[in-house]
């Protein structure tokens, strides 16, 4: 079975060699003034010069430098939020020549500079194409760009085709095309429940309204609340959710609420929605138990393996506190301090969300 | 017709790939100019000055052909290297961009140049030029990825790029074809590049893959399409062809090959300095039935550096032809090579190993194979040392090995049947009745060792006993290492001696056999050695030692019998001796005993059939495949194959790598119930996944 995205490697300090800045041809100055701008030209720019090469390829340093479906999806939407319409079609090109090959629609999930050929898994990750389909969907209505609408439209619907799928009684976002389903695990459907980002699933169902999304939406809203596992009641990165029995941390994945699942409060919030139990939950453990960061938990202690004092992670409780109670986002938290690909990128994602939706943070 | 238009026909036939019928307003389909009309087409020529400007000859010319094949009437222009001063600064950029097929950059380029000038249009010949580029890059990915549906999606959007400087795309669209079901399409496409593309290297590699994708009439028609020229275009690639065609067929005997194919092949071979031709020929040979053609063929692939198929080949096929001892050093030498050349030395091992009477073998030879086991964990190796050793007299360490061996293979009843014998000779009745209990139900000559009645059915249906050779002696065994893990205390590696007096403890240690326990005879024993006896005594002496299962003993008292009786009784000694001998694996002696004495019809037919089923065992177990398969069709025509026989048949097959016949075998013994059978059908299956050339 493909295991998909295991984190663990993300703890671990790469340094990242500073990339050479992408080839401008045209004088600077010319960013969108389209509204999505939330995130700072100097931000993004930050980001950019670390994180995605001259090719478009978004880079995950803290991953042996391979490339995925979700870091070019991450990389789309930030430089959509960023109104960098250059940088888009960048991330953009290199996204669909290189990753943008599977027969079903969907995007290979791996690939890694030093393979030949370079997709060393033909599998699909079904969050890097719902962020991809997302961001395209996004810019293409922002800029008036029908390609991206009609690329947007094909992915959004082999998702529903292939990955939105009834297992178990359930609507479930499976997170791969194969490995993870009922008739392919004796646990499954197995599940990771950062993968349902909900901000994009309006959006997509504007493109492909015979998938239901509102379902899948509702569904993952059920499952995050029956997920709360162990004395912390936090949710696993990788579930078990088999028919007629309770959830449980999913056979072969380590049984920890990890770097998959601290982003779900960051995507709920995003969504709208600020006060579920789960986030009651995470929010009692980074901020009573954890001293106000994010934690790895083990799901059968409860016990904390390693706080996460990165400032992405770090962002990530900032955010959540001000959504809940205004708490304002520390002085340190307010730029962008480009670290490794992932947290940088939650950052980005958390600072966007607290500019436009709670301002008041920011003062 | 535009030779675009009947791309897009190959392509649009393609009917898996969805929504084609759109693609055929593609945009350089618009572009180009109706057929005969007079009008010179616009045609987009910044890429021709660019590429001109930069002295980038084959681009240049590249771009002339194509925009050739897109607008038949236009004539590039006569200015082309002088300069242009109306150039937007920008283009030759983007341009330069696109010579080093910095794709993203150019995109990004545009995409800003947009946002600071709104209305700004790039080139559309750029456009369409890098739309082309990067889909032949997507395409180039998805068919790394093996992602067929993706290529034929991706070359019917663009169709644009499927021209001859993008030749490598176009064999990928090919197989592409092939890929999914639609070889005929394939055919269409290669035969369009044979039409439409000049270079030569290509032709000749165009032709080449066809070889590798096509075969039969679609093969054919391609090759046909060879320029007409003094010397046939692709003479070159008959040999290719040739080999191919031997080639697939070394790998399954359903085909077939003309002899005229193999001569010539043959004469390749043998004029040639490689070893590959040999190796085809050697492995058609081999699994056609013929070990002793494959063996030339394979050595002489072997001293060309033909490496490990050469190697297996040539064990493979001397043990075929009886010359397993010959194979030995060879087999040991590869046997690091990989899988099936370790494998070809176990079973090489264990066919000379486990033959009884046992083999004389240098010491080294036997001391080298155990380590070889050990590392392997082979249940048929350790289990061939079990009879090795059984078989001189090792009792002991026959017990570890055949212990190791069930340790290996817990279901393997020939492991269990030897741990069992063994267990029994050296008293060790714990070990017995757990086996037995084990096997209670599913082995009736395991029970045969616990119980005097199931002794006696077994003895009636003789000589089913098959693989039971008994001890017998050998002027010098050859010690046998035991197994390391399964011994508890490790024992001298030459623990010949103490297992030899533990072993002849019942045997004839020495030629004074001094039955104990049950006497056999009611003459005295010296009146036997002196034969003073009666036939009828000497009749009846025979089989009491034969149910002893001492049969050398019970072949001199036999003896007697044929030579001092008549009648009932000399046939019935004849039968005896030859049982005696079966017993002993002496399939050639038994048959000699056998007519010593006219039999009646009915045993005659019993005992021949059940004579060459040993011949069959005996030549089995010497992996010699093809006598084994001979004895068996010869067996045929006097009894009815029972299921052990058919299995041994579909087995030698499978050694034979005649997988077809084997898994036909194999596949009715298992719709009869037989439960060995589903082990062939794996090992058919593990071994014809993999390729071997």
């Amino acid at each position: 079975m493909a295991r998909l995205m295991a984190r663990l490697g993300r703890g671990a300090g790469v340094a990242a060699a500073m990339l050479v800045a992408a080839a401008c041809l045209v004088a600077p100055g010319a960013f969108a003034k389209e509204p999505a701008g939330m995130i700072s030209r100097d931000d993004w720019a930050a980001y950019s010069a670390r994180f995605v090469d001259p090719s478009g390829r978004v880079i995950d340093d803290a991953n042996g430098r391979i490339s995925h479906s979700e870091g070019q999806g991450y990389g789309m939407l930030l430089a959509y939020l960023a109104g960098d319409k250059a940088g888009f079609e960048r991330i953009w090109t290199f996204t669909r020549t290189e990753l943008l090959i599977r027969d079903d629609g969907l995007a290979a999930w791996r690939w890694d500079p030093e393979a030949d050929p370079h997709v060393t898994d033909i599998n699909a990750a079904s969050d890097g194409d719902i962020l991809i389909a997302y961001a395209l969907a996004l810019a293409g209505e922002a800029w008036s760009v029908p390609d991206y609408v009609s690329s947007a439209t094909r992915i959004a619907r082999a998702l529903g085709q292939q990955v939105v799928r009834r297992e178990a009684g359930r609507l479930v976002l499976l997170p791969g095309v194969t490995g993870f389903s009922v008739g392919e695990r004796p646990d499954g459907p197995v599940l990771n429940l950062s993968y349902w980002i909900f901000e994009a699933f309006p959006v997509l169902a504007r493109l492909a309204p015979e998938v239901d999304w509102a379902g899948l939406a509702a569904s993952g809203r059920e499952l995050l609340s029956l997920a709360r596992l162990g004395p912390a009641k936090l949710p696993p990165d990788w579930i078990s959710a088999p028919a007629g029995r309770p959830l449980a941390p999913a056979d072969g994945f380590e049984p920890v609420f990890g770097y998959n699942s601290l982003r779900i409060v960051l995507y709920l919030l995003r969504a709208g929605i600020p006060d579920s139990d789960v986030q009651k939950a995470i929010l009692n453990n980074w901020m009573v138990q954890n001293g106000g960061m994010p934690a790895i938990v083990n799901i059968p202690t409860g016990k904390a393996l390693a706080r996460l004092s990165e400032p992405g992670y770090r962002m990530l409780a900032a955010t959540l506190a001000c959504a809940i109670d205004g708490t304002a986002i520390p002085a340190d938290l307010r730029r962008l301090q480009p670290s490794q690909y992932y947290p940088s990128t939650l950052y980005l994602l958390s600072l966007s969300l607290v500019s436009e939706k709670y301002p008041t943070c920011l003062r | 017709m535009s030779s675009l238009r009947v791309l897009l026909l190959i392509l649009v036939g393609a009917a898996a790939v969805p929504a084609i019928g759109q693609q055929l307003a593609s945009p350089s389909e618009n572009g180009a100019a109706p057929a005969g009309a007079a009008t010179t087409p616009k045609v987009d020529e910044s890429a021709l000055r660019f590429f001109a400007a930069q002295g980038d000859k084959q681009r240049l010319d590249a771009e002339i052909a194509r925009l050739r094949a897109l607008y038949p009437n236009w004539q590039p222009p006569k200015d082309l290297f002088s300069p242009t001063p109306d150039q937007d600064p920008d283009i030759p950029r983007l341009w330069a961009l696109f010579a080093e097929g910095k794709f993203s950059d150019i995109r990004a380029a545009i995409a800003q140049r947009q946002a600071s000038e709104p209305g700004w249009q790039p080139p559309a010949d750029l456009m369409e030029r890098l739309d082309e580029g990067e889909a032949a890059r997507r395409l180039v990915n998805a068919s790394e990825a093996k992602q067929w549906a993706s290529v034929l999606r991706i070359a019917t959007d663009t169709p644009g790029m499927l021209v001859c400087a993008n030749m490598d795309v176009l064999w990928r669209v090919a197989e592409a074809f092939v890929r999914t079901g639609t070889p005929q399409r394939a055919k269409d496409l290669f035969i369009y590049i044979l039409t439409s593309c000049p270079n030569p290297q290509e032709r000749v590699a165009t032709a080449q893959k066809a070889l590798q994708l096509l075969d039969g009439p679609d093969l054919d028609a391609v090759l046909a399409r060879a320029n007409p020229d003094n010397t046939p275009e692709f003479a070159g690639l008959r040999e290719d062809l040739l080999r191919m065609r031997v080639g697939r067929a070394a790998q399954d005997t359903t085909l077939s090959v003309s002899p005229g194919d193999i001569a010539a092949l043959e004469q390749l071979a043998r004029n040639g300095s490689v070893a590959d031709d040999a190796l085809v020929l050697g492995w058609y040979a081999f699994r056609r039935g013929d070990a002793a053609r494959a063996v030339d063929w394979f050595k002489l692939a072997l001293d060309r550096q033909g490496g490990a198929s050469a190697a297996e080949g040539y064990v493979l096929a001397l043990a075929a032809t009886g010359r397993a001892q010959e194979a030995e050093p060879i087999a040991y030498q590869w046997r690091d090579a990989g899988a099936s050349n370790r494998k070809a030395y176990i079973d090489l091992m264990a066919g000379l190993l486990a033959t009884a009477p046992p083999p004389r073998l240098e010491q080294s030879v036997v001391a080298r194979f155990a380590p070889v086991v050990q590392e392997a964990k082979s249940a048929t190796g350790a289990q061939a040392l079990g009879w090795y050793a059984y078989n001189t007299g090792q009792i002991r360490t026959a017990a570890s090995w055949f212990r190791t061996a069930v340790q290996w293979a817990p279901a393997d009843e020939v492991s269990a049947y030897g741990l069992a014998l063994v267990s029994q000779r050296l008293k060790d009745t714990a070990t017995l009745d757990a086996i037995a209990a084990s096997w209670a139900g599913k082995s009736e000559r395991i029970l045969a060792l616990v119980s005097p009645a199931a002794r006696r059915r077994l003895a009636s249906r003789a000589p089913a006993i098959a693989s039971q050779p008994a001890p017998i002696s050998q002027p010098t065994p050859m010690p046998v290492s035991r197994p390391t893990a399964a011994t508890a205390a490790p024992l001298p590696l030459n623990g010949a001696l103490p297992d030899r007096l533990a072993g002849y403890e019942d045997g004839p240690a020495s030629g004074a056999s001094a039955p104990r326990g049950a006497p056999c005879s009611s003459a005295g024993d010296a009146a036997f050695r002196a034969g003073r006896v009666s036939p009828e005594e000497g009749l009846a002496r025979g089989w009491c030692l034969l149910e002893l299962n001492r049969p050398l003993e019970a072949i001199n008292a036999f003896d007697i019998a044929v030579r001092d009786g008549a009648g009932r009784t000399a046939e019935d000694a004849a039968y005896g001796k030859s049982l005696a001998y079966m017993r002993l694996g002496l399939t050639n002696e038994a048959q000699v005993a056998a007519i010593e004495t006219p039999q009646p019809p009915a045993r005659a037919v019993t005992l021949s059939a059940d004579l060459l089923a040993q011949r069959a065992i005996a030549a089995y177990r010497d992996a010699r495949y093809v006598e084994a398969i001979l004895a068996l069709d010869e067996r045929s025509r006097l009894a009815p194959e029972q299921q052990d026989l058919m299995s041994i048949r579909a087995w030698s097959y499978y050694h034979l790598r005649d997988f077809v016949s084997a898994r036909r075998i194999f596949t009715a013994l298992r719709d009869a119930g037989y439960p060995e059978a589903g082990a062939g059908i794996d090992a058919i299956l593990a071994v014809t996944r993999q390729v071997r050339s």
